[in-house]
């Protein structure tokens, strides 16, 4: 097929956009690639000449590419020099794609057919109903979401919220339990069994019941006691929420920050006192619902870019300062980039110094959420400013959150002190909840410390860097294998395509089978092609455990064979990796 | 065969094949139609987009906030707010915080939390749906639901989220929502994210409600067929956090059955202060069980903030 009427698939156009739309650290390697494989699977339709110099550039490509991957990262030379592994996001044939929507339409077919019997009663039905008294109100659930939710979801709901009965460290004990009725109410066994956890947000292994952290946390309770019961404005200011919002300022090196006791509230509750109805919110393709449902609170008007395209970012910019709010004809008053540090679906890191060279060039203002990164990225657990080498002031907001790297619950908002002052007065969270909990202020206090060295060991430090060993090596192990796998090598997110949906709940139950828990994702979180296993790497698991994991990856990958997915296979067949 | 086909068209009626005809040069009408650029704003050049950036100032972030706003400058109190809060080294009578049974520095749940502690950690390092249910959320649910005599309850780890994200959830764009103006900040945000209509009767008015209701059962005389399809809901307070008044129940629960309304109740402030067993606005005025939502804005009692009490709602139980 000719490359014109290739374009026209809209799958293969988009790749090529992406892919052309490369810019300081995106994929210009990875669009080379593409052509250079492709052309082996073409019928010798070019002329011999070009085939010889695009293979040969593959070639240097490939020897260049193998070099930068075997360059493993040490701390001695200074970790300046160190490249950044770039983002792939490899993308299937539209074959399969083809293949995956088919698979939706049998499900969804088969969804309408029990519809119908467990209507006309041919079926036992399970799902709840109304009482009787109540059943001339307009039902609840009638539409698409429901009948997909009762059909679809339930019957693959034992790989979903799976009861844990232990702390979710590196290993974790799940509740057993069975079903009698094909996933709509479960039984507990009464046994709990032990699995290796790599679904939970644990990245540097904070998650402990025992240790400096949970005997500080306890002993807060004699001083604080559990609760204040009141809102912060009121008298909800403790001494332990004070100490740590100082720490967190000086862990990040801004000036000063202000913790709330939920994550996604400090998004969804903080982005209408930033912005209003006449400013403009620029947030990337994969932003969270926290983010976006700030956005929509605020009343700004928000504009989307292509996830992590500094093109598409500046043109959107240009175009928003040039030509004004459409609705009133007037220049926007201030505008506002939203982006996160790791995007927990796709695994891959945003390009900062990109955005930040944008921002400044246009007078923009940047909101960077680090809920993944921060004490996850970085040389010493500072985030993705520190993993990029820029500096935390040029950023005007940070925000983060507690409940991943740190084994607690929370976020922060961190900035100058005119931001943080104007947020502690206006912000709806002071006014009308409660604070953070003492012995959860003092559980970030504590691991905060720790990472940053402060309790005299180097216990943080090691943790940082078994981190980052952890995940490289399960990505790089994970591509040879040939899963193909989204995302930056250096991120601990690791998100491993699958596509078919059905082949999550088989993943799912193979693997806890084999003594492993993980995390399947599906519509409606991800693309409806594409369903992945979202893998999260922790420094409290050793190499014994990915390689056993690894080993069942390969397994299942085999019978479900979503491991000969990746047509990059080969660049990493001689490959020795090194933990 | 084109013969047989050509004599197909020589049947039928000139009526069906005027619309037939039609019919397809509306198609290649729109089809060719659609590609017209509907864009009508002028366009500029890159230069005139260069001059008009340089030209533009936006506005600072934040405006600046006078350094002596009592919010700045906080008291900090000394030790846990009990029915007395140390501030400074002198003691005060505690008239301020919703400590209402005294749950504060209560040894039993004290020692409950730190065996929690020291068994699961802190954090549950994820979202219920992956590897962050906990059996003690299961436990405290059940234990919940039976207190209330509901079949089930659900649990939220910040109480402002809780009602904030259940009206969404099941009120959507089409919906109607009959709330009571008085209610807190965090239905005001729920009722905003969902997009559905609010239609706001007077603080405790039953007449306004009233008033409101019929309203709505005339305009679904006039479609029945919309009619059925739009859910209705209604937003009240056990205990209004603004104003301190109780609901009434119990005309609230006629109009549910006169006009087929769902109610959602904001137990936040009632929920184990009013009625004699602590069950809240619905023991305090109508014994049956209830068959409505229970939102429960449970931070407020006993703080519910990341640590799990298994026991808590045992010791209601036999306290009152």
């Amino acid at each position: 097929m000719s490359k014109k009427a290739r374009a026209i698939c809209i799958d293969d156009f988009m790749a090529r956009q992406l892919a052309e739309r490369t810019d300081i650290l995106e994929c210009a390697w990875h669009k080379r690639q593409e052509e250079g494989g492709e052309e082996e699977d073409e019928d010798h339709q070019k002329p011999i000449v070009d085939q010889a110099q695009l293979d040969a550039e593959a070639d240097a490509e490939d020897a260049r590419m193998r070099a930068r991957r075997v360059k493993t990262f040490s701390t001695s030379d200074g970790w300046a020099t160190r490249e950044r592994a770039p983002n792939e996001f490899e993308h299937i044939s539209r074959w399969r794609a083809l293949t995956v929507y088919l698979t939706w339409v049998v499900l969804i077919m088969f969804a309408y057919v029990r519809e119908f019997l467990r209507n006309w009663g041919i079926e036992t039905s399970h799902i709840k109903v109304e009482l009787d008294k109540q059943k001339q109100f307009t039902p609840l659930f009638d539409d698409f979401a429901a009948v997909y939710q009762r059909n679809c979801y339930v019957r693959v709901r034992d790989v979903f919220e799976r009861p844990i009965g232990s702390v979710p460290g590196a290993t974790v004990n799940l509740l057993d339990r069975y079903t009698d009725d094909g996933g709509w109410t479960f039984k507990m066994k009464g046994t709990q069994s032990s699995v290796i956890n790599v679904g939970s947000y644990n990245y540097l292994g904070f998650a402990q019941n025992e240790g400096p952290c949970a005997d500080t946390s306890a002993a807060i309770i004699n001083q604080e006691g559990l609760a204040n019961c009141s809102t912060v404005h009121e008298n909800g200011r403790s001494h332990s929420q004070a100490r740590l919002e100082t720490l967190v300022a000086e862990f990040l090196g801004v000036e000063d920050s202000i913790c709330f006791s939920m994550g996604f509230a400090t998004n969804s509750m903080n982005a209408p006192c930033l912005v209003d109805k006449h400013s403009l919110i620029i947030s990337d393709q994969y932003n969270h619902a926290s983010l976006i449902l700030g956005c929509r609170l605020s009343g700004a008007s928000t504009k989307v870019f292509k996830h992590n395209d500094m093109k598409s970012l500046e043109k959107l910019l240009r175009d928003a300062i040039a030509y004004g709010n459409p609705k009133t004809y007037r220049p926007y008053r201030k505008i506002l980039i939203i982006v996160e540090g790791i995007y927990s679906m796709e695994g891959s890191i945003s390009n900062l110094p990109g955005i930040i060279e944008l921002k400044k060039k246009y007078g923009a203002y940047l909101y960077l959420d680090e809920a993944h990164s921060i004490g996850a990225m970085g040389r010493s657990g500072r985030g993705c400013v520190e993993y990029w080498d820029c500096d935390p002031k040029d950023v005007d907001i940070l925000m983060g959150t507690f409940t991943k790297s740190f084994g607690a619950a929370g976020g922060y908002i961190a900035g100058s002190k005119r931001v943080i002052d104007h947020l502690r007065v206006a912000s709806p969270t002071g006014y009308y909840s409660g604070p953070m909990a003492p012995p959860i202020a003092e559980q970030i206090f504590t691991s905060m410390s720790i990472i940053m060295g402060r309790d005299g060991t180097n216990d943080g430090q090691k943790r940082v860097e078994r981190l980052a060993r952890n995940s490289r090596y399960f990505r790089l192990r994970l591509k040879q294998m040939g899963y193909i796998v989204y995302g930056s090598d250096d991120s601990p997110v690791v998100p491993v395509l699958i596509y078919y949906p059905t082949v999550c709940g088989f993943y799912g139950r193979q693997m806890l089978a084999r003594g492993i828990g993980v995390v399947v994702v599906s519509f409606p979180a991800t693309d409806m092609t594409e369903a992945r296993v979202r893998i999260c790497v922790s420094a409290a698991h050793t190499k014994e455990q990915l390689d056993t994991v690894l080993d069942a990856m390969r397994e299942v990958g085999k019978e479900s064979w979503c491991s000969s997915f990746s047509r990059h296979k080969h660049l990493y067949e001689n490959l020795a990796i090194e933990w | 065969m084109i013969g047989t086909l050509l004599g197909l068209f020589g049947e039928a009626s000139t009526l069906h094949l005027a619309l037939e005809t039609a019919l397809i040069g509306a198609v290649v009408y729109l089809y060719f139609t659609r590609k017209e650029n509907k864009d009508t704003r002028v366009k500029l050049t890159e230069k005139q987009k260069d001059e008009l950036i340089a030209e533009w100032v936006p506005e600072p972030l934040v405006p600046e906030t006078p350094q002596d706003h009592p919010v700045l400058n906080p008291r900090y109190v000394e030790g846990k707010m009990t029915k007395y809060a140390k501030y400074d080294g002198k003691e005060y009578l505690n008239m301020a915080t919703s400590n209402f049974l005294g749950f504060v520095g209560e040894k039993r749940i004290e020692d409950v939390a730190k065996k929690t502690i020291f068994k699961y950690g802190v954090g549950s390092c994820g979202p219920r749906g992956f590897y962050g249910t906990v059996d003690v959320h299961l436990d405290l649910e059940k234990e919940l639901a039976d207190f209330f005599g509901c079949e089930e309850a659900v649990l939220y780890s910040y109480g402002f989220a809780t009602i904030a994200s259940a009206i969404p959830a099941y009120a959507k764009r089409g919906d109607i929502v009959f709330a009571d103006k008085g209610v807190n900040f965090a239905i005001q945000k729920g009722l905003q994210a969902s997009r559905a209509r609010v239609e706001w009767f007077e603080h405790n008015d039953m007449e306004d409600l009233e008033r409101l209701l019929k309203l709505q059962e005339e305009r679904d005389k006039k479609d029945p067929k919309k009619a059925a399809k739009i859910r209705r809901f209604m937003v009240v307070e056990g205990l209004y956090a603004n104003t301190g008044s109780i609901c009434p129940l119990p005309k609230l629960m006629e109009f549910k059955w006169k006009y087929k309304v769902r109610i959602f109740i904001d137990e936040s402030f009632s929920f184990g202060v009013l009625g004699k067993t602590g069950r809240g606005g619905f023991a305090l005025s109508f014994s049956p069980a209830p068959s409505s939502f229970f939102e429960n804005n449970g931070q407020f009692i006993n703080d519910q903030i990341g640590d799990p009490f298994h026991e808590l709602i045992c010791i209601i139980d036999k306290t009152s």
